[in-house]
């Protein structure tokens, strides 16, 4: 409500109307495109096309505060309204209808508050994509909103004939955005990358909202942490080249994905930014596994501070990845310590994505000696971690983080740190922050230039050590949030 | 008696020139050839013919523009140089600093440090010197922060250094921003092996050297009488961090005996928890 009250205003609406049933509006966003908002006060239901993951938004929420101020007049609906309440008015029907005809099911969603829906949205509380490409989704704030940790799943509702035609419309402007992008992109390759205009944020920026617009968030996200990358060292031309060709890839990869084999067309669909709700995910097949946290790593990503734990299974020995989220003066997952282990369910995001959301946990985290020594058994050395990442990186070549643990020590090279061992080297990525500093000072003391089996996570500019695996015990030295920013940092 | 070490840092060894990690020296070629044109931009310039294998990987594109041609390249060059990583080659081994017959100290006590520097700052002089005494380590997790936090100080910082033994002028070798702000001050003996002293109010300090129940006895009696609250606290934590070693669990019992309806119940919660975590602390430090 409280983001909703400073947008209750007529002057940023426009196409106010109200009948007996429903209000309505257009409230002009961030993005290029205004947002379309209906409320359904009589049974109450919500649409909004904004992107936001909240319902109801608080564009919603300040069209009804606006509506009981008095401050909206009645008048003719319009169709898209009419049409609207039509479809809800038939869904309450049928649904009351089967209630009627067959015995309630035993998992039938009894929540009332379940049958309502973003009209516009597929996955209500799914998150858009992030810069976690390929390990899928993550939040994008919308219009001040924020995005907090990961709640737990709603019930799953019953199906809704919106949901048919909002999905075609979704594709519909998903394709649009795809296209956008792609045209986009052509301009910079034909222009070149030496145009003074790539160095303005408002260039990428204003891409980026379209981009939000067509809810393709992970595009919109990728296209924003591009920008950062113009100018930011000499060799800035190679990243941003690099990286406006894997947007390209997504982008024709999105618009075949029909073509695609399933898996990968789940891979695709997440990186681009097609959203899947938690409920959806957490109803897969759970990996149960003793699961160890191997490292963690914590990064801002505009007015979100995105913290990644990597786990590994004991069993499975397979990697996964459990995103937490944090606004300004929220809190990041704390319950995952660095070094411990857990046996949980585990259920992972469309596509064989190492994204994951946790599902029943048997136990809390406990130390466990065994993690650091099942690590230091089993680190390779960097001409294997390069393999392990290039076989992961081939299958979705717009992963930019990837983790693997490896045998090796600290060296320099120039300025500039290195992990290094008899079978070659990896840069370190300089973070230019003080977190670097204290990750390379730990690395540093702890190993005294001595080889140790170290968690790291690959990126395409370089390796970011995020823990060490001593024989007794793990230090945790990845990036940390900066806690005037976030708590529980 | 500690002695002081030379606070003077080690030199960092000579750097070694890194050379590009690249997948095969082609696609390399390639790669820059397309980042010139990409620099120029496909309307003043034609893209690169593609070598072998990319050129079969771009080939089932129908590109009628330049740019779009381009585009194609770069998205299959970046896949392949992205998926085939190699690593650069091996690098010269840093200097090792020289060895230190002294265990690390324990987790637990690493744990102690972390939570006393956040809670109980009054106590790190004591951890770091009864650390010492007693032949441990500073462990290595440590040491960045120990050295961060007392930059300017220069008795606690040799006392690290002491601690940490030759671990510590190597570390600042390598990272020049630990050094200390004022290398050339001066640290008599005497202040470095000796604990600071504390104000303690004169009715106070006469029962340093009580056992615990009698000074819990005291203090309690005190506190549910509001003749001590809040605005004592400060000379109370200092009493609690200077009373005999073999007071402290006496003490803390005392204090968990405090009447709670009493309105400084808190403060004696607090006054409790201080002599707990002194006493654990120096039971992680006890001797090796």
């Amino acid at each position: 409500m409280t983001a909703a009250q400073p947008i209750a205003t007529p002057t940023r609406w426009a196409g106010l109307g109200a009948d007996a049933q429903s209000v309505w509006g257009s409230f002009q966003g961030s993005g290029a495109e205004p947002y379309d908002t209906m409320v359904d006060h009589g049974q109450l239901g919500f649409s909004c096309t904004c992107p936001s993951r909240k319902t109801p938004c608080k564009h919603a929420l300040a069209l009804l505060l606006l509506w009981v101020r008095g401050q909206i007049v009645d008048t003719r609906t319009p169709s898209n309204v009419e049409a609207w309440m039509q479809r809800r008015t038939g869904a309450r029907n049928r649904a009351a209808g089967a209630d009627r005809d067959a015995p309630k099911s035993a998992d039938a969603p009894t929540d009332a508050g379940a049958q309502e829906h973003r009209s516009h949205s597929i996955a209500p509380e799914g998150a858009a994509p992030d810069s976690v490409s390929g390990e899928s989704p993550g939040p994008t704030p919308v219009d001040g909103e924020t995005i907090g940790d990961e709640r737990p799943p709603p019930p799953v509702p019953p199906p809704d004939p919106d949901r048919a035609a909002a999905r075609d419309d979704r594709v519909a402007r998903m394709r649009a955005g795809l296209t956008e992008l792609d045209r986009w992109l052509d301009d910079r390759i034909r222009t070149g990358l030496a145009d003074p205009s790539l160095a303005q944020y408002s260039t990428w920026d204003s891409l980026a909202a379209r981009l939000v617009d067509a809810q393709a968030g992970s595009l919109a996200n990728r296209v924003r942490r591009l920008a950062g990358l113009v100018g930011a060292t000499p060799h800035w031309h190679d990243d941003v080249l690099a990286e406006l060709g894997i947007l390209h890839l997504l982008a024709r990869a999105g618009h075949r994905i029909g073509d695609l084999p399933d898996g990968l067309a789940d891979a695709v669909a997440t990186s681009v930014g097609w959203q899947v709700r938690q409920a959806d995910v957490l109803a897969g097949v759970p990996d149960t596994d003793e699961w160890l946290v191997a490292g963690r790593s914590d990064v801002r990503e505009d007015r979100i501070e995105v913290r990644r734990h990597w786990l590994r299974g004991t069993n499975s020995r397979a990697w996964a990845l459990s995103l937490s989220f944090a606004a300004y003066q929220q809190s990041l997952d704390t319950s995952l310590p660095v070094g411990t282990s857990l046996r949980a369910d585990l259920h992972r995001y469309p596509g064989h994505a190492l994204r994951s959301l946790m599902g029943t946990r048997h136990g809390d985290a406990v130390n466990n000696g065994g993690v650091a020594s099942m690590f230091a058994a089993s680190a390779c050395s960097i001409a294997e971690g390069c393999d392990e990442v290039g076989v992961m990186v081939a299958a979705e070549p717009w992963l930019d983080r990837v983790p693997v643990t490896i045998r090796a020590r600290l060296a320099r090279t120039g300025q500039t740190w290195a992990l290094t061992d008899e079978t070659g080297s990896l840069p370190i990525l300089d973070l230019g922050t003080r977190a670097f500093d204290a990750g390379i000072a730990m690395l540093l003391a702890v190993s005294e230039g001595r080889p140790l089996a170290l968690t790291i996570e690959w990126t395409p500019h370089g390796v970011i050590p995020l823990s060490i695996h001593l024989p007794d015990r793990t230090v945790d030295i990845g990036p940390r949030a900066n806690t005037s920013f976030v708590s529980a940092a | 008696m500690i002695e002081p070490t030379d606070p003077t840092p080690a030199g960092p060894p000579e750097p070694t020139t890194p050379e590009p990690t690249t997948p095969e020296p082609a696609m390399a070629e390639h790669w820059n050839d397309l980042v010139t044109v990409a620099l120029l931009g496909t309307d003043r310039r034609d893209p690169p013919t593609p070598p072998g294998a990319l050129a079969d990987l771009v080939a089932d594109t129908a590109r009628s523009s330049p740019s779009e041609r381009m585009l194609a390249q770069v998205a299959a060059a970046t896949a392949v140089r992205r998926a085939g990583i190699l690593p650069g080659p091996a690098l010269d081994e840093l200097a090792v600093p020289e060895g230190d017959d002294r265990l690390p100290c324990t987790p637990a006590a690493v744990d102690r440090w972390h939570h006393i520097t956040a809670s109980w700052p009054v106590l790190e002089d004591e951890w770091l010197l009864t650390l010492i005494r007693n032949g441990w380590r500073i462990a290595p997790e440590l040491l960045p922060a120990m050295l961060l936090r007392h930059r300017n100080d220069a008795v606690r910082r040799t006392r690290v250094m002491v601690g940490v033994g030759n671990a510590g002028r190597w570390l600042v070798g390598h990272l020049p921003y630990l050094e200390a702000r004022h290398p050339n001050a001066t640290v008599t003996p005497e202040a470095l092996a000796e604990l600071p002293d504390l104000p303690i109010a004169p009715e106070l300090a006469q029962m340093l050297d009580w056992p615990g129940s009698e000074i819990a006895g005291v203090v309690g009696q005190s506190i549910e009488s509001a003749a001590l609250g809040q605005s004592h606290k400060p000379m109370l934590v200092n009493l609690v961090a200077r009373i005999r070693l073999d007071a402290l669990i006496d003490f803390a019992d005392g204090m968990d005996s405090v009447d709670s309806t009493a309105s400084g119940h808190g403060l004696a919660t607090v006054l409790g928890d201080l002599a707990t975590t002194r006493h654990r602390m120096l039971d992680e430090l006890a001797s090796t």
